[in-house]
């Protein structure tokens, strides 16, 4: 993968092109200025086609979680070129990106990033009333119901278990019916049974629903259930 | 997309949810509090502030009196009770009196009143002078006359004599004891006749030419009299109001009034504090909600408009609230305080409600809006790294709040030089307790290492949270300013206030005491009991020139300068001013200035003739003209009830220039009254003036206030507690998390509970400290050039604010965090 330069196609939902994310950190003088530069991505590249389901494992600090973020328009990279459906992320502002995301792009996250003052069905709703959708709270009941939690609807996150958080989540994520989905270690935070009901409703909405997804993970076997698995290394991508 | 209707519908679910989930209670509460204090405060206020105006109502026998040389117009009257106020009409004039059946002769003030006379106050009535008095039914009967003691004394009554007044004849029904609405320059009084309207026409005084004061009293709302005040009068005439009347009532109006200010003012501060703190809590934990909205395609504009909507429902809700709470409050705080203000309460007004949700928008704009607003500067990539955007902070929040405090000074615009010194403490009360928590915060590192766990925990907050720290001592230093102004200066400034009139202020006031009389009357009192009796001379004199020019009546613009001028002033001669008198502007003389034509004018001459010391004037004494110079101007305290006068020169220079009178004035106490009968025997032609009810008027004006303020200020005091409680709940999810996490790192609940105590306690003291030295400034600056009255430093006054605030502090602190404690770790930390 690494090197490759050709032009995105339509089928691509992901390009990225010589990705470098250099941060400074302060830390022993090693240069002149006191401050050292530290390269997490190096010239990384990376195509992703429709429908696709990519697994981007790595050590811890890797830099799984900021890639994430770089392909997701989060964060802008210290040079190189994303383009995601289409639209190149490095030419739009903040609101620019957030406007793209809205109604293509979904997360799925480790710490669930439910909002502790709505309940499940507002949680899920959000996302599809950003995007604009007048039937958010028709998707919204309906996912829910898709994810078994049709009769938690009125739930706060607080009233709700671990992996009941995380299947909401995951029915936020798909309510807004996106092109993309980018999950986060979805089962880091859950014991293996219930993590592992939560990657087989994952995979069935993705399967289902035709969604590319981006999952990182340092868990190898949740892994091997994606078509391609993407190891991070020394800033780069290596299959 | 990111739509305005999406934005409400976010902001009203998030707020709807946010009390369930406690995110917004605080905040919610803090505005409440702030609106109930308001509401109640400025409705009962207001409502007091009436009553009290009904009080000195009685002082001019009126809510408002129309005075004139010619007859009303009919008309004129029905548009005034067409305004729905009650008109009672007075016809006044010198006339000679005399008995019907002897020699002597008085020239006397008749008062002719028709029925409802007086509007205000109680006329009382006895059978002789200074005999027991009882209130008068109605007015006097046709053929009646009412007199008063002097008129009795000048004609050597008796009870049912017979008056002759003009063409008629009057019987003598009773002895005036005491009546509304008399006042003004008591040495202009002339012993006074009151007879009924309808025997007017019969004494056949009133012809061509005749020197007659036509007089509508008026009774009725303020709005009312605001609109009777803008009517066309007819030519001459004019319109007085109890605010007009007389200087001593006016003074302590004044007074009362600045004391109210202080009270709302220092609640608003209260609440811009607790706002402007909770605010700054919440912002840091929207940064979380933000990222995610970002991250889930949501438009910077869009979390904007979310948050504003939000703010605004937010203040709306909590605000009415709070409003509904307050005017629930007040009516409470009517029912007690009604009786203890001798009166009934008027109705509230209902304009505080909307002064109050207009507060809780200003409070949240100037200091919610801006902290709540840093939070949307985070980028969202913060879902995935915690410390992203936690820097993001702007300057604009320290211009909107210094413009939100504008505002708050437009709020008070009845007193902006209160309002300014109020706002300047408080601002530098909160500069210094920021640069000393600072400081603090930097101390304290070191001495971390060298105090136990719990003292280590509790000062390792503080120096941790340096921000929230200093904002929290900053926070609960003002709080505690205002409690001490309210508490221990109010104490202060209220004693100070009421021992200006001391149990033995002059109530008798002596006139028309001859030169050669001076020494035998001080011998009299001297044989009485009263050694070293001051007296005062008195000279009559007309202004004829101002800075060389001549000038009569026609010559000013203002209706009040003209009457005063077309009077004849009193001039006194004195080598040194009472502590009653203020020095404005050039300098006392000393008795080395004997002899020179010099005049000391009071501020009431220097404002209406726009004098300053260097111009001259001439005046006409007793048809001789000596032009003065202007030597000093200085401010007297009518409500001292001791004599003064607009006008005075030194020792020398009015002497021999005739027509010299004296004055005097004594304490009386209630049992000697047979005094007064022997001097008016020794002394004829001497008039004595009994104040007294004067003087119970300015003291029941005083009394009424101090009560009213006692109930306002324990309200504040109240409100000003929740909103410390309030200040410290803010913090209290926070803390949640960490105790939690303490105990589940082993540390037991006594451990937690000194840490969280030392850190209060420490905070406090802190607090408390700076805030009495600037209660003690602010209490002077306030004693002395905004209420005139002497006061001196309060070293108790730090001892108490440190302990106070250190107590307090715990105490409330102890009291919110006491649920955290119970909380099991799990349930917060999972949560």
């Amino acid at each position: 993968m690494d090197g490759a330069t050709a032009d995105a196609t339509a089928a691509e939902v992901i390009f990225a092109d010589r990705l470098v994310k250099q941060i400074n950190t302060s830390g022993p003088a090693d240069s002149a200025n006191g401050s050292t530069v530290l390269a997490i991505l190096d010239g990384l590249s990376l195509r992703v086609t429709a429908g696709e389901s990519v697994a981007i494992v790595g050590a811890s600090g890797s830099g799984k979680t900021t890639l994430l973020s770089l392909l997701a328009g989060l964060d802008l990279p210290s040079s190189g070129e994303i383009r995601l459906a289409g639209e190149s992320l490095t030419a739009l502002d903040e609101d620019g990106r957030a406007r793209l995301r809205a109604g293509r792009v979904g997360f799925v996250f480790q710490s669930f990033q439910l909002l502790a003052g709505l309940t499940a069905l507002e949680n899920v709703m959000l996302p599809a009333e950003l995007a604009g959708h007048a039937d958010a709270e028709m998707r919204a009941r309906a996912t829910l119901d898709q994810v078994g939690l049709g009769q938690r609807l009125g739930h706060y996150p607080h009233q709700l278990s671990g992996g009941e958080q995380q299947r909401v989540a995951i029915a936020r994520a798909f309510a807004g019916e996106p092109r993309i989905l980018f999950a986060d270690e979805p089962t880091g935070n859950l014991d293996l049974a219930t993590g592992n009901r939560i990657v087989e409703l994952l995979f069935e909405l993705n399967r289902s629903r035709g969604t590319t997804l981006i999952l990182v993970t340092h868990d190898n076997a949740l892994a091997q259930r994606c078509q391609r698995v993407l190891t991070l290394k020394g800033g780069r991508l290596h299959e | 997309m990111n739509s305005w209707g999406a934005a409400l519908r976010h902001a009203f679910r998030r707020l709807r949810r946010g009390w369930r989930s406690g995110e917004l209670l605080v905040l919610g509460l803090a505005l409440a509090v702030a609106s109930a204090a308001m509401v109640s405060v400025g409705m009962f206020s207001g409502r007091v502030q009436q009553a009290i105006g009904r009080g000195s109502g009685e002082a001019l026998g009126a809510d408002a009196i129309i005075k004139g040389r010619d007859p009303y117009p009919a008309d004129f009257a029905d548009g005034l009770r067409k305004l729905g106020l009650k008109t009672v009409a007075l016809t006044e004039f010198a006339s000679v009196v005399a008995p019907a059946d002897g020699d002597q002769t008085q020239l006397a003030t008749v008062k002719a009143v028709e029925a409802g006379y007086p509007v205000r106050g109680e006329l009382s009535l006895s059978r002789e002078p200074y005999a027991p008095a009882a209130p008068a039914r109605g007015i006097p009967a046709p053929g009646e006359a009412w007199v008063d003691g002097r008129l009795w004394s000048a004609l050597n009554l008796h009870a049912d004599a017979r008056l002759q007044v003009g063409s008629t004849i009057l019987r003598v029904a009773a002895v005036i004891a005491n009546e509304p609405g008399r006042g003004g320059a008591f040495a202009e009084f002339a012993p006074e006749l009151l007879m009924n309207a309808h025997d007017l026409a019969a004494t056949q005084l009133l012809g061509p030419g005749s020197r007659v004061e036509y007089t509508l009293q008026l009774g009725g709302a303020p709005a009312a009299l605001a609109d009777a005040r803008q009517l066309k009068l007819p030519p001459g005439a004019r319109f007085r109001g109890i605010e007009d009347s007389r200087p001593e009532i006016k003074n302590s109006l004044q007074r009362a009034g600045r004391f109210l200010g202080i009270t709302v003012l220092a609640t608003i501060l209260l609440s811009a504090a607790a706002v402007a703190l909770t605010a700054r809590l919440y912002s840091e934990r929207l940064r979380d909600e933000v990222a995610l909205l970002k991250c889930l395609g949501a438009q910077r504009g869009f979390v904007i408009r979310a948050l504003a909507l939000q703010l605004v429902l937010l203040g709306l809700f909590a605000g009415g609230a709070g409003a509904l709470v307050g005017a629930l409050g007040q009516e409470v705080l009517g029912l007690f305080a009604a009786p203890l203000l001798n009166t009934a309460l008027p109705a509230p007004g209902w304009l505080p409600l909307l002064e109050a949700l207009g507060l809780c928008l200003l409070l949240l704009a100037g200091f919610a809006l801006p902290p709540v607003l840093e939070a949307v500067a985070v980028p969202p990539v913060r879902v995935f790294q915690r410390a992203a955007g936690n820097e993001t902070r702007s300057r604009f929040g320290l211009v909107a709040a210094l413009l939100a405090v504008g505002a708050l000074v437009g709020f008070q615009s009845g007193e902006p030089r209160l309002a300014a010194y109020v706002i300047l403490g408080a601002g530098s009360t909160a500069a210094v307790l920021a640069l000393l928590a600072w400081g603090l915060v930097h101390l304290l590192t070191p001495l971390r290492r060298r105090s136990g766990v719990a003292w280590r925990f509790g000062l390792g907050n503080i120096a941790r949270r340096r921000g929230t720290a200093v904002a929290q001592a900053v926070a609960l230093g003002v709080a505690l300013l205002a409690l001490l102004l309210l508490t221990v200066v109010r104490a202060d400034l209220l004693s100070s206030w009421r021992n200006r009139l001391p149990p033995d202020a002059p109530n008798q006031f002596l006139i028309n005491i001859q030169p050669e009389q001076v020494k035998p009357l001080q011998a009299f009192f001297a044989a009485h009991g009263y050694a070293g009796l001051d007296v005062w001379p008195m000279v009559r004199a007309r202004l004829v020139e101002l800075n060389g020019k001549p000038v009569t009546a026609e010559s000013f613009e203002d209706p009040e300068t003209r009457r005063w001028i077309n009077r004849e002033f009193n001039l006194s001669w004195t080598d040194h001013f009472g502590d009653d008198n203020q020095l404005l502007s050039g300098q006392w003389w000393t008795a080395a200035d004997a002899g020179k034509p010099w005049l000391s004018v009071e501020e009431y001459g220097v404002e209406k003739l726009k004098l300053k010391p260097g111009d001259s004037m001439t005046l006409d004494i007793a048809g001789t003209r000596t032009t003065f110079t202007v030597h000093n101007t200085r401010k007297v305290r009518w409500d001292s009830f001791r004599p003064n006068f607009f006008l005075a020169t030194p020792p020398g220079v009015l002497e021999n220039s005739g027509a010299v009178q004296w004055i005097t004035s004594f304490y009386l106490p209630a049992g000697q009254r047979g005094l007064l009968r022997e001097l008016v025997r020794q002394f004829p032609n001497v008039t004595a003036l009994d104040l007294d009810a004067a003087l119970a008027q300015v003291r029941g004006i005083v009394d009424r206030m101090v009560g009213a303020l006692e109930f306002i200020f324990a309200f504040t005091l109240g409100a000003g507690l929740v909103v410390m409680l309030a200040v410290i709940e803010a913090s209290r999810a926070q803390r949640a998390r960490e105790t939690a996490l303490l105990r589940t790192l082993g540390a037991s609940s006594k451990v937690i509970l000194q840490g969280l105590l030392a850190e209060y306690a420490v905070l406090g003291l802190l607090a408390g400290s700076v805030a009495a030295i600037a209660a003690q400034v602010m209490a002077w600056v306030l004693a002395v050039k905004v209420f005139d009255i002497p006061y001196g430093p309060r070293p108790l006054l730090w001892l108490a604010g440190a302990v106070a605030g250190c107590g307090i502090v715990t105490l409330v602190g102890w009291l919110s965090l006491r649920g955290v404690l119970k909380t099991p770790p799990r349930q917060v930390l999972v949560g």
